[in-house]
């Protein structure tokens, strides 16, 4: 059995004595696509805030590609990428200029030609001259997702990716997701709200609710048990307190 | 040339370039650069006029047959010539370098970015060395314009001969301009990492900015806010009373522009004679000391700075 991509043992977190995360433990598999749901609140930033070392657990542990969040933060940070809810950029950088500086600070060598290569391959070579403060939130993602991969990393963590963009936009996302998944054999770890863009992206699923695991699956098994989106809608309805408050109504 | 450098090098460079974009900072800078060429034509012209005044006294008086005394401008050491660059530094480099300490930090705030910088493989102090550097740089640059406008005033005039000594007493003068301006390039720097707010971030130093310049020499030094603004009156001795002797004691440590102003009459040669620093920690290690704190100051908020919550709520 492979080491998971992702372990959590126990990861805490707090704020001001309110538990954000509660003891959350799982594993996410080498080459997954991790999808993790759950309602506004639920912890699911804080979690990958946490993951991507942004900030320190209150107790517990998580490993990433091998090395421990809390004590090997830069050995973590150099074999992940992160996207933001919203992707803020320099804006009176152009794009090129922006992925420059973030290849630069990621230790890319040659970052210039890494940069054209990232830019290529997800399509936007147009945007590179143009300066970020004049993009779209699609366009404003997709350089987001650039920097996030300039220096090949294993694991990919997107924090509502497709939130605030068109059924365009979000399948152009979901395409480049796969495909950096399948081609590059990234780790993928995407919180999101939209149900139907697990069914159709993620390979595995969990659902967190005020801060605590209450569901972690594979998503065939999921789907053979529970059929298509719209039952797997009900799954997570069931799950959340706005679903179980539907309940009771 | 592509290739890895240093994280801190990186966010330094990459810091002062964007800093430099601003319109702000730029036309400060100008500003202070401007004002720094006027002070050196103020004093070359004082100069001038009194010595060609003298010329013609002399003349007359060598005509008349009478005595000529000696040309006073022989009487007044060459530096006291950049006796106005101090009044410019205290007023417009100050302020310069506040805006510059605070959009070094400010402008990744306002975009956003910190959680992008965050997740990269730095080390953990990398992001405040690299800003404190970029600080240190652009503000031995601006001191730089400073000391290059002084160094080619008194090369290009003719009468002026300045000695070794002297040389080194300029050095000594655009050392502690450095120091001072970057004093506040660093409370600048503290106050944008630390403020919840873009407005506060820059309203708090300028307001110490202000302060310091306007009304501590007041009670320290008995000076009229106007007087801030001129670099030989605001050398006058308070007068000798419990209240100033008190004053000085308390506050002279913290009225850093009276500090500054008193160090650099001292290195440019026109403190007049008799008077002295009211407070009792000489000048220079005032700025020292000063510089010290606000580089403590600038270190802890910008260490503290949360990669995650680090935006401005307004």
């Amino acid at each position: 059995m492979p080491e998971p991509m992702i372990r959590l043992n126990r990861l805490t977190q707090s704020f001001d004595g309110m538990t954000a995360v509660d003891a959350l433990s799982m594993d996410i598999a080498q080459g997954a696509i991790f999808g993790f749901l759950g309602h506004n609140g639920a912890g699911k930033t804080t979690t990958i805030q946490m993951l991507t070392t942004l900030a320190r657990p209150a107790s517990g542990t998580a490993t990433v590609a091998g090395h421990d969040i809390c004590n090997a933060p830069l050995e973590v940070r150099r074999r992940i990428g992160y996207v933001p809810e919203n992707v803020r950029l320099y804006d009176t950088l152009t794009a090129a200029e922006n992925l420059m500086f973030f290849a630069r600070l990621s230790g890319v060598t040659a970052p210039q030609r890494r940069v054209n290569e990232v830019l290529e391959l997800l399509d936007c070579t147009y945007l590179a001259d143009k300066r970020v403060g004049g993009f779209s939130k699609g366009m404003r993602q997709r350089i987001g997702l650039a920097q996030a991969i300039l220096h090949r990393p294993a694991v990919l963590f997107l924090d509502e990716p497709t939130s605030g963009l068109d059924p365009m936009g979000i399948k152009m996302l979901r395409d480049l997701v796969l495909r950096l998944n399948t081609e590059f054999g990234m780790t993928i770890f995407m919180n999101t709200h939209l149900i139907s863009e697990i069914a159709k992206t993620c390979t595995s699923i969990a659902v967190l609710s005020h801060g605590k695991l209450v569901f972690h699956d594979r998503i065939e098994a999921v789907t053979a048990r529970y059929g298509d989106d719209a039952a797997l809608e009900e799954l997570y309805l069931s799950l959340t307190p706005v679903g179980r408050l539907a309940e009771v109504a | 040339m592509e290739g890895v450098s240093s994280p801190n090098w990186l966010i330094a460079g990459q810091s002062a370039r964007f800093v430099l974009r601003e319109r702000t900072v730029s036309l400060l800078s100008l500003l202070f650069v401007v004002l720094v060429l006027i002070s050196a034509w103020l004093g070359w012209s004082a100069t001038s006029t009194v010595n060609r005044i003298y010329l013609d006294a002399a003349a007359f008086l060598q005509a008349a047959g009478q005595q000529v005394p000696t040309n006073p401008v022989l009487d007044i050491s060459p530096l006291s010539l950049m006796r106005n660059m101090s009044v410019y530094v205290a007023l417009i480099g100050a302020l310069s370098a506040i805006v510059i300490g605070n959009r070094l930090i400010g402008l990744d705030r306002k975009a956003g970015v910190l959680p992008l910088i965050g997740i990269r493989p730095l080390g953990s102090n990398a992001y405040a060395v690299g800003k404190i550097a970029a600080l240190t740089g652009l503000i031995v640059g601006l001191a730089a314009v400073a000391a290059l406008v002084a160094v080619a005033t008194f090369l290009v005039l003719p009468a002026v001969t300045i000695t070794a000594a002297q040389w080194v007493q300029l050095a000594g003068f655009m050392a502690v301009t450095t120091l001072y301006m970057g004093i506040f390039g660093l409370i600048g720097l503290a106050a944008g990492a630390g403020a919840r707010s873009e407005t506060v971030g820059l309203l708090l130093p300028v307001t110490l900015w202000l302060t310091l310049t306007f009304i501590l020499p007041q009670l320290t030094a008995n000076l009229n806010p106007t007087a801030a603004i001129n670099p030989i009156s605001a050398l006058a001795t308070p007068p000798d009373t419990s209240f100033f002797h008190w004053a000085a004691i308390v506050l002279g440590p913290f009225s850093l522009t009276d500090a500054y102003k008193f160090a650099s009459a001292g290195l440019l040669d026109y403190l007049p004679q008799g008077v002295t620093s009211p407070s009792f920690i000489p000048p220079v290690i005032n700025l020292v000391l000063a510089t010290g704190v606000a580089g403590a100051i600038a270190w802890r908020t910008l260490t503290r700075l949360s990669m995650t919550q680090g935006e401005y709520n307004v």
